[in-house]
């Protein structure tokens, strides 16, 4: 990766439309990803969010079904 | 922010339709769970068959119907809330038999009852509840605490039971089993908005 896709435009959801989202889907249609750390995580989380934290993504990407939209916090 | 980045790196890594969740957490107005990722999965084998997840989620539901009794005698004095825990007696009763009638229609034979409890029974029916947490410490919390916290700690336990029947749909290999998961979280969410519904009130 580099630098230059930082500036890149990702597409985003705000929380509200994250919760509408979330809400009208079934677990199994969507991937929801939480790149933060265990203790972050521990501390609070999105139900069903699956923990991958950064530094772990490259290794884990099989973990995310690229059929599916993802959504990450 | 960390996750912007990672949706870089995944649309890069050729996924479609990624989304960068603005604000995380912080921005968050929904539910929290809270616990490590294997919190509560350490249970529930993988490879664990219907059967098998019908009898714990079984036992777990019996923990909870006793928290949920064990607060409504707590707060018998107070009409609302005692009918509302009551109510949430009766919704983890009618859970049980929800479970029993998933099981019979996905596997067209009837669980073998005592097997279950001779199972699950000594080891943690009635002991421990949805969300892994102890009946008996949460029973000793609520002593001197009023009815918001008492609702915000039952919400909390639904909420990781919630997070935990999410991601064993995801996690488990059966697939008859993954939609009993799907069915238990389904419940969860309507009791959550039940107790949700009474602390609005209260607070």
């Amino acid at each position: 990766m580099g630098v230059l896709d930082y500036f890149k435009s990702v597409p985003t959801m705000s929380a509200e439309e994250a919760r509408r989202f979330l809400a009208e889907k079934d677990p199994d249609e969507y991937n929801l990803v939480d790149v933060r750390q265990p203790a972050e995580y521990e501390r609070g989380h999105i139900p069903g969010a699956n923990l991958i934290p950064m530094a772990e993504l490259k290794d884990r990407l099989h973990e995310i079904d690229p059929e599916k939209p993802t959504i990450v916090n | 922010m960390r996750s912007r980045s990672a949706a870089t790196f995944l649309l890069g890594a050729g996924l479609k339709n990624v989304y960068n969740m603005e604000g995380g957490i912080r921005a968050w107005k929904g539910m929290v769970a809270q616990g490590l990722p294997e919190a509560g999965m350490a249970y529930f084998s993988p490879a664990a068959n219907a059967e098998e997840i019908v009898g714990l989620a079984w036992a777990l539901e019996e923990g909870s119907k006793f928290f949920y009794q064990g607060i409504a005698e707590h707060f018998s004095e107070d009409k609302e809330a005692h009918k509302m825990f009551n109510w949430l007696v009766s919704a983890e009763k009618s859970h049980e038999k929800h479970l029993l009638e998933t099981y019979e229609a996905l596997t067209g034979t009837k669980p073998d009852f005592e097997k279950m409890r001779a199972k699950f029974s000594d080891s943690l029916s009635g002991t421990v509840m949805e969300g892994g947490i102890a009946v008996k410490e949460a029973l000793a919390w609520i002593q001197g605490k009023g009815v918001s916290e008492s609702l915000e700690l039952a919400i909390a336990m639904e909420v990781n039971a919630f997070d935990l029947y999410i991601k064993m749909s995801r996690a488990i290999e059966d697939k008859q089993a993954q939609q009993i998961f799907e069915k238990l979280s389904e419940e969860e969410q309507v009791h959550l908005e039940k107790l949700a519904g009474l602390l609005d009130k209260r607070v």
